[in-house]
């Protein structure tokens, strides 16, 4: 297989859910074989969190990442973030439906979350607002937004352990239900 | 480790000449087929493949990944002896959690909070009855054929494409092991053939030597964790008040929980499936502060919809398109 691409673009084409078939599963081996591949994975996941996650915007070292990172999305589209969160768990700030930016420059938002699809029925309450410090501006209902719902977490627990009724159970269906499980009771 | 071995085998050879007499086609041994494709009915193929989980222990890196971007992990170890079947899934991504299956009980423990769910799944027990049943659909709505040969985990697999008659349900395409069985890789695709979701061995060593009855111990050992035994509450969509105006074709109503178990406030579960697709309707009384926004939400495989129905709030979650999920919520109806 021809090396067009370097390790560090296919962790970020990965993420961005861009790869199919053979580019998938070279970039999975790459994940599981490359380190230098693994810790872009890492770098992705923490631009990501900082930006989103107070707790862990910290260190000094975190905070400048975040104001570089602000500073260059800047001039772009809003940022998604949803309003007032229900209190959390420690760890629910590096797991879960994290809340994804809608462009691209900020690499891999490799976040495992629901993505708003439509809102099909009601007219749109302002659940998508500007980051801190800018000026308000809502941003389209039609983004692609990721949210986080604890509520939704729960019965999508409950939807898997009763309902995973599936002759695909066996073991891909049950390993893949065990493996994406929400966690946190 | 040899009588295990020695055991397996002896099971294997038997389990293996009861599945030749009951299989409508003969198996045909390997040699026959290197290089051929052998074209099976649906049921065949998902009948070899859960065969195949259950005569074989094996380790292995399981990886899911979604459309969406999201990746997450596991290690997976699974021992068999004769009918029991053990399995143990430590998550590799997210917080820490061990899974541990022992036919359709499950446990899982959860380090952070100290907590081990202790559950039994009624639905992880109702396969092969769900292929042998005389009203399985699966047949009905899905066809399998092989669309062609490719190699998982450094494992020779044959690609089986199972795909849906309607609109209603998802595609579905499968890396089996050429000479077990074994689901490989498993892919979820939509009505376009993009893939949504892809869960699969990104390293698997079969016939390991694992131990069912260190993973029988592990599985067993409590201490320290607090014990959670959470109940279902058992009723029917009837008992609840609820029905479908006209059924969704294919998706039979299996079951319907109320959660929590014994409260009069809480979510109904009503539950369908088409045998290889599943659907959640929860349902509880609407409440203006929570329930304010209707969305259509995806996530790899799994797309919600949540929706009022007048005082009701309806959470609709399936491995369906999203347009099914809806046809299941226009169709839900208050009885009294």
């Amino acid at each position: 297989m021809e090396q067009l691409m370097t390790n560090r673009e296919r962790m970020s084409a990965l993420a961005d859910g861009r790869l199919r078939d053979a580019e998938l599963e070279h970039a999975l081996r790459a994940v599981h074989e490359d380190a230098g591949a693994r810790e872009a994975w890492h770098e992705y996941h923490l631009v990501g969190d900082v930006l989103r996650s107070r707790e862990l915007a910290s260190g000094p070292l975190d905070a400048r990442l975040v104001e570089q990172v602000r500073a260059a999305v800047a001039g772009e589209a809003v940022v998604a973030r949803m309003e007032s969160a229900p209190p959390r768990a420690a760890n629910d700030a590096v797991w879960g439906w994290k809340l994804a930016a809608g462009f691209a420059s900020v690499a891999a938002l490799a976040a495992i979350g629901w993505n708003v699809v439509g809102t099909a029925w009601s007219p749109p309450t302002p659940v998508i607002a500007r980051a801190a410090e800018s000026p308000a501006s809502v941003a389209s209902a039609d983004q692609q937004a990721m949210i986080r719902d604890p509520r939704l977490d729960e019965l999508l627990a409950a939807h898997r352990q009763s309902g995973g009724i599936s002759a695909l159970q066996m073991p891909a269906g049950f390993l893949r239900n065990a493996t994406y499980e929400a966690p946190g009771r | 480790m040899h009588w295990i071995r020695a055991h397996l085998g002896r099971a294997a050879l038997a389990l293996a000449a009861v599945f030749g007499t009951c299989c409508a086609t003969a198996q045909v041994a390997p040699s026959e087929v290197q290089g051929a494709r052998v074209e099976r009915p649906v049921g065949e193929w998902l009948m070899r493949m859960h065969e195949a989980s259950r005569l074989r222990n094996y380790v292995g890196t399981f990886v899911v990944l979604s459309a969406q971007g999201g990746m997450s992990s596991s290690r997976i170890w699974h021992a068999c002896d004769g009918d029991m079947q053990i399995e143990r899934v430590e998550a590799l991504t997210g917080p820490a959690r061990s899974t541990f299956r022992r036919n359709d009980e499950v446990v899982t423990f959860l380090p952070i909070s100290r907590v081990a769910v202790m559950e039994r799944r009624e639905s992880l027990a109702m396969f092969p009855g769900l292929l042998q049943s005389k009203d399985n659909a699966i047949a009905e709505f899905y066809s399998a054929r092989v669309v062609g040969a490719d190699r998982v985990a450094g494992f020779d697999a044959e690609v089986v494409q199972i795909a849906p008659k309607d609109g209603l349900r998802f595609g579905y395409r499968i890396w089996s092991d050429r000479k077990t069985g074994l689901a490989l890789k498993l892919q979820t695709l939509d009505a376009e053939g993009a893939v949504l979701e892809q869960a699969a061995f990104s390293e698997l060593q079969l016939d390991a030597p694992v131990r069912l009855d260190r993973l029988a111990q592990m599985m067993g050992n409590t201490d320290g964790y607090r014990v959670e035994r959470p109940e279902l509450q058992r009723t029917t969509a009837a008992a609840e008040g609820w029905s479908l105006k006209t059924a969704v074709a294919g998706f039979k109503p299996m079951s319907c929980f109320r959660r929590p178990a014994g409260s009069p406030e809480g979510t109904v579960q009503w539950i369908f499936s088409d045998g290889l697709a599943a659907v959640s309707l929860f349902v509880e009384p609407y409440d203006r502060q929570r329930h304010a926004q209707e969305r259509l939400l995806a996530m790899g495989a799994t797309n919600t919809l949540t929706r009022r129905l007048g005082d009701w709030w309806l959470t609709a979650v399936g491995e369906v398109p999203l347009s099914t999920l809806k046809t299941f919520a226009q169709n839900l109806e208050r009885r009294r």
